[in-house]
């Protein structure tokens, strides 16, 4: 190439955290540049339902962040072009046993206390807000500030917005290297040429570890699949997003909540549902690390569907037309990892949200704006460092 | 459906001109101009101040004599070579109108400028259903079935011998005389083809019948730079609906490898998923996937 790129910041990554930082330092007035392999949301961002939810977060730093981050959503809702389809339906999380009624309820109360609205709801109560669910749920917790997004249009919409703002966007470009020298990130090698740049972000997902070993730093994310089904078209149906407590289980790994059955239990089965702006019904999801395979496969389909009629029998009737899978970015303990390198400076981390990238897009793409620009954070990201694993 | 309207055809009386005529109502470049037709208009013109005069604007090169055959007066002439455009003799009309009723093309019209005080009498045939009478208001239209105005009708009359061709003469202002090619007794029901709410334009069509996505859209979100076909697939919806792109999505990427330089293999497929047809969910539940 005979053109030497440049750009203030240099952004690895074309999903909806790399899409929202690059918004968020175009609204400041940066310089950036985004470097996508694929296409813009080809990856975890475009294989994912659109939940934002807040009552699946760990009450503290988790629940603090999701908290932040659901605030923006009407501001960007408003201020991007595309639109994303917001809407702030609530969530219901419904349990099928005692033990699990227990458990939420006692959940609402920690929430509670962390300043997030939760209800606990009797099956009888239920009925207000879901049409018929199975005999065997007892009730469930209802979280009015949950809400759900395209997450498609998320993406593209804050990528739209940002390049409007200036932000050029490489598509099909890889990074193959990063310079360093003197402990500070200097050049970013990549298929379209060297880009000159003294910062750089990491919002590579699954990618991220290989992108940290340029500069030879362990960045733990490991790919884990999480499958889907999609219904054919049906007029409103689900007025809220609704999940399991298995669900919350399988997520936060809460030994109470986990599913009973061996196979649900392998595949990290938890009910989810919610019907898209398109009239589609989503019904997952898995939990599954099986490295980079990202296919759909019977078992998990069944499974699905199997469990999916026990929460709501109703949607025995609707037809099936696809399913999909995505492999989210996970850490160790299933929470970003946000901050900067110990030894690299002007190279930041904005990885492994797990199931939680969507939800947590724009508060991540706010912090990074401001850790990036003036050096600190808003809002304490110490306990999503890289170095809590160490 | 949205070109009913080729009004001009319509308008003046038939659904068809099998013969020589205004080929269906298309304008001649010049037309008001009085040496425009292929006989003398010039000295039609002159002589309608004296009496009715058939005014002959055919430009269709085909078999055709009906207009010569009908006069009576030998005004008319096509000559030997029937696929010869007529060439009238504005003395030597009468102005019976004959020839009015009788050319299929609705070619000829006569024009009257005896009244004066800037008004012309213009007779042309009318065959739709509604009866015009004498006396009422009708709205004067030209060979493209645009309204000229609303003239006065002076005259209804069956003066061709054909029974379903009435001849109407029209009361309009001189500078239209030679634009009148029909009458209208209704307002039209249908404006301009490219104003009908939900006509996307000429050309585009849709391209994904489950999603309802025309072509137009499709070239908008490819415009934005998306490098496969899955990556459009999420962009535009398009592929994505019950049929699932199997009807849809192999010509759009041909088209998309065209349209971009790239090779089909090169824009991908995307990753094709199950179910490869819709199959309900409690089949899938039912723990026996080969079963559907």
């Amino acid at each position: 190439m005979s053109e030497i790129l440049s750009s203030e910041v240099v952004i690895i990554g074309g999903g909806v955290i790399g899409a929202a930082t690059a918004y968020f330092l175009c609204k400041e007035g940066a310089e950036v540049m985004v470097v996508e392999a694929e296409d813009l949301a080809s990856g975890a961002s475009g294989a994912c339902d659109g939940f934002v939810s807040l009552q699946t977060k760990m009450p503290g730093s988790h629940l603090k962040l999701a908290l932040e981050s659901a605030q923006l959503f009407p501001s960007l809702a408003e201020d991007l072009e595309v639109d994303i389809e917001y809407n702030p339906c609530g969530g219901i999380m419904l349990a099928t046993s005692q033990e699990q009624m227990k458990e939420l309820r006692a959940r609402a109360k920690a929430l509670k206390s962390a300043g997030l609205e939760v209800e606990m709801l009797s099956a009888a109560e239920l009925k207000e807000y879901l049409p018929e669910v199975g005999k065997t749920v007892k009730g469930g917790s209802f979280c009015p500030g949950d809400a759900q997004v395209n997450p498609i249009s998320l993406t593209l919409g804050l990528a739209q917005k940002a390049q409007e703002m200036g932000a050029t966007i490489l598509r099909g470009c890889r990074v193959e290297n990063i310079v360093v020298t003197n402990n500070r990130v200097r050049e970013v090698h990549t298929t379209a040429g060297n880009i000159h740049s003294r910062r750089v972000v990491c919002a590579a997902g699954i990618g991220s570890n290989q992108i940290g070993k340029m500069i030879i730093v362990d960045v733990p994310v490991l790919p884990q699949r999480g499958q889907i089904l999609v219904t054919e078209q049906r007029d409103p149906v689900l007025k809220t997003i609704v999940s399991g407590a298995e669900y919350l289980g399988t997520k936060a790994n809460i030994p109470e909540l986990l599913p009973e059955d061996e196979e649900a239990a392998r595949l990290g089965l938890g009910f989810t549902a919610e019907q898209a702006a398109s009239g589609n019904i989503l019904l997952g999801s898995t939990r599954e690390f099986v490295g980079f395979d990202n296919s759909t496969t019977p078992e998990a389909m069944n499974a699905i569907a199997r469990n999916a009629m026990r929460f709501l029998p109703w949607v025995e009737d609707l037809d099936v037309i696809r399913s999909f899978a995505g492999l989210r970015p996970c850490s160790p303990d299933g929470l970003p990892i946000l901050g900067t390198v110990k030894g690299v400076r002007g190279f930041y981390l904005a990885t492994g949200h797990a199931g939680d990238g969507i939800c947590l897009a724009p508060i991540t793409g706010k912090l990074l704006s401001e850790l990036v620009l003036d050096g600190e954070t808003s809002l304490d990201i110490e306990p999503f460092s890289l170095y809590r694993f160490k | 459906m949205l070109r009913l309207r080729k009004t001009g055809t319509v308008d003046m009386g038939r659904s068809s001109g099998k013969g020589k005529g205004a080929d269906g109502g298309r304008p001649r470049e010049g037309g008001e101009s009085l040496a425009g037709g292929h006989g003398d208009w010039a000295r039609a013109w002159e002589v309608s101040r004296r009496k009715a005069v058939a005014v002959i604007d055919c430009r269709q090169e085909i078999p055709c004599n009906p207009c010569e055959t009908a006069c009576s007066k030998g005004a008319i002439r096509v000559g030997e070579d029937i696929c010869a455009l007529p060439v009238s003799d504005p003395e030597a009309c009468d102005g019976c109108g004959r020839c009015v009723a009788v050319c299929p093309g609705m070619a000829v019209f006569l024009l009257d400028r005896r009244a004066g005080g800037g008004m012309a009498a213009v007779t042309v045939p009318y065959e739709m259903g509604e009866e015009p009478r004498a006396g009422e208001e009708a709205r004067a239209v030209d060979g493209e079935g645009k309204e000229l105005g609303k003239g006065k009708i002076l005259k209804v009359t069956a003066a061709g011998g054909t029974a379903a061709t009435k001849l109407v003469t029209l009361e309009v202002p001189e500078e239209w005389a030679l634009k009148v090619r029909g009458v209208r007794l209704r307002e039209i029901f249908i404006e301009e083809a490219e104003e009908v709410e939900g006509y996307r334009g000429a050309g585009d069509c849709i391209v994904c019948r489950c999603e309802e996505i025309v072509r137009s859209e499709v070239e908008e979100t490819a415009g934005h730079g998306f490098r496969s076909l899955a990556a459009l697939r999420r962009a535009s919806r398009v592929g994505l609906g019950y049929c699932q792109g199997r009807f849809c999505l192999e010509p759009l990427r041909r088209e998309l490898a065209e349209k971009s330089g790239r090779t089909v293999e090169e824009l991908g497929f995307g990753s094709p998923r199950p179910p490869l047809r819709p199959v309900r969910l409690s089949r899938l539940g039912g723990g026996d996937v080969r079963d559907t």
